[in-house]
């Protein structure tokens, strides 16, 4: 099981999430943030918009700036700055593997806000930890038990965890 | 929240651009997509190809009626939420006679409880109903004892028996009298209204799996023949009394459904298009009236209800957490 740059970002908001997207118990699309969340990374930096796929990776902007790879995620809010953080670090780690050096910018539409990522030793550690304990949420018989989070409130599975 | 359309007149019903548009003799209406998620069809309504791919494009259910009021089927857009893994979930819980029979009781089990519910209501408000509940609680005991889905129908219907005696009661009414449950057609006014309400709860119940995981086609209770939905029959067990009975029981004692109503059809008694609407209004307000739920910690409608039990029994099939029906509050 090759953990994708979704379920990285899902890990560090709520590991429930990670097992019940395993399964493709995939939410209801009806919860209105979803909706915007589709919305604002497809209007958003139209411009340079070309989405990339490599292997199992998504990346939502790729441009060059001189001799560099720059490639960037588009977020609705920085309130899971961590999440969308370790996500982009995960698709600089791929992209390294495949021998192309890159930074990652984080892009906030909404906020007008931009956080560079580099990869260090550090995250690298951190990434190779997470995608051990992704392999082993999604290899558990029942989900995790839902947590009452912050996130709860904007989760496609919010009525579900807490019917 | 998006709302049901229901189509009473003759027509046609297509596409035009982004939305829908009914055509009939007097004029165009036209529906938008985004606030319909499903549309129950009573009159006589012509529609194509086109539109049903328009429909399952928005994920919009049509709910067909015949001319009597029956229900004849559903346009059941392909499956737009899709997980094998809950399939596979759902079968185990049907080929294993333990676990099926486990969640069969519950249905009944849950029916039961709300049916209870609407009695002690009645109850408290004066009604002579004590008798029946006692009969209701002793055949209740016998659920346990029960080793098949077939023992389990057995009892609930013995418990509905006594239940539909008691309408009498509540009604207390010379236009609206129980007699006996008679199905297709319907012999009285009552039983009419009866099977009208439920057919109501079974589509809306149907419309709300749609937009789970869950496969209508199998179902714990109801003998699943994988060709009829059956799944929406089990839980609309627990939802008829709440919503349906109590719909019924207010339209006969404050008089706002009469015997004009009603008209004599096919050696049996139907709703006359004036009263399918009373009755539909009325159950739509119903499901769109809400209470509050302590773990959401918000007011949910009971149609927000309907789906919440359905998440519910989703996390049973998982292993999760074991499902209990919903009880009404009151
Ligand atoms: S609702 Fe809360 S607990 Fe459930 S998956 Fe979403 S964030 Fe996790």
């Amino acid at each position: 099981m090759h953990p994708t740059g979704t379920l990285i970002w899902y890990y560090y908001i709520c590991p429930r999430e990670v097992w019940l997207m395993s399964r493709h118990l995939t939410p209801w699309q009806e919860n209105p943030f979803i909706e915007i969340g589709r919305l604002i990374s497809k209007e958003s930096y139209q411009r340079d918009r070309k989405e990339i796929r490599l292997e199992n990776i998504v990346i939502d902007l790729l441009k060059t700036e001189g001799e560099n790879v720059v490639i960037g995620e588009v977020k609705k809010s920085s309130r899971f700055e961590k999440s969308a953080r370790m996500q982009l670090a995960f698709y600089l780690w791929k992209l390294n593997h495949l021998g192309i050096e890159a930074t990652g910018k984080l892009l906030f539409p909404r906020e007008k806000k931009k956080i560079t990522v580099m990869l260090t030793k550090e995250i690298e550690d951190e990434l190779e930890e997470a995608q051990q304990k992704i392999i082993s949420i999604v290899q558990m018989e029942t989900p995790p038990p839902a947590r009452r989070i912050k996130f709860c409130s904007k989760c496609g599975y919010q009525e579900f965890c807490w019917s | 929240m998006k709302r049901s359309i229901y189509i009473f007149s003759d027509g046609e019903l297509k596409r035009k651009d982004k939305t829908l548009c009914f055509e009939t003799k007097e004029g165009k209406k036209y529906i938008p997509v985004e606030n319909t998620h499903e549309i129950l069809i009573f009159g006589e309504v012509t529609i194509n190809k086109r539109l049903l791919e328009f429909l399952t494009e928005s994920e919009i259910i049509l709910h067909f009626f015949n001319y009597y009021g029956y229900y004849v089927g559903s346009f059941y857009p392909r499956e737009h939420l899709n997980s094998g893994y809950m399939i596979l979930k759902q079968a185990e819980h049907y080929l294993d006679h333990k676990k099926r029979l486990n969640l069969a009781e519950n249905f009944v089990s849950g029916a039961i409880e709300n049916i209870k519910r609407v009695l002690i209501y009645y109850a408290n408000r004066g009604k002579p109903l004590n008798e029946t509940i006692d009969k209701i609680n002793s055949i209740a005991l016998s659920i346990k004892d029960c080793e098949s889905t077939e023992e389990l129908m057995a009892v609930e219907g013995n418990i509905r028996d006594e239940y539909y005696q008691a309408f009498d009661i509540i009604l207390d009414s010379e236009h609206f009298v129980f007699e006996a449950r008679t199905k297709r057609p319907p012999k009285n006014r009552l039983n009419a209204l009866i099977s009208f309400a439920n057919s109501l709860v079974y589509t809306t119940v149907l419309s709300e799996i749609y937009h789970t995981h869950l496969d209508p086609r199998i179902g714990y209770l109801h003998t699943t023949n994988f060709r009829r939905f059956t799944l929406n029959l089990d839980v609309a067990e627990i939802f008829k009394p709440i919503i349906a009975d109590r719909v019924i029981f207010n339209l006969v004692n404050k008089s706002i459904i009469k015997p004009n109503h009603f008209e004599k059809k096919l050696d049996g008694i139907v709703l006359n298009d004036k009263g399918k609407q009373l009755l539909i209004q009325h159950m739509d307000e119903r499901l769109r009236s809400t209470i509050q739920h302590k773990r959401i910690g918000r007011h949910v409608s009971y149609r927000q209800l309907i789906r919440l039990e359905l998440y519910k029994i989703q996390k049973h099939l998982i292993g999760e957490e074991e499902y209990r029906p919903f009880q009404s509050g009151w």
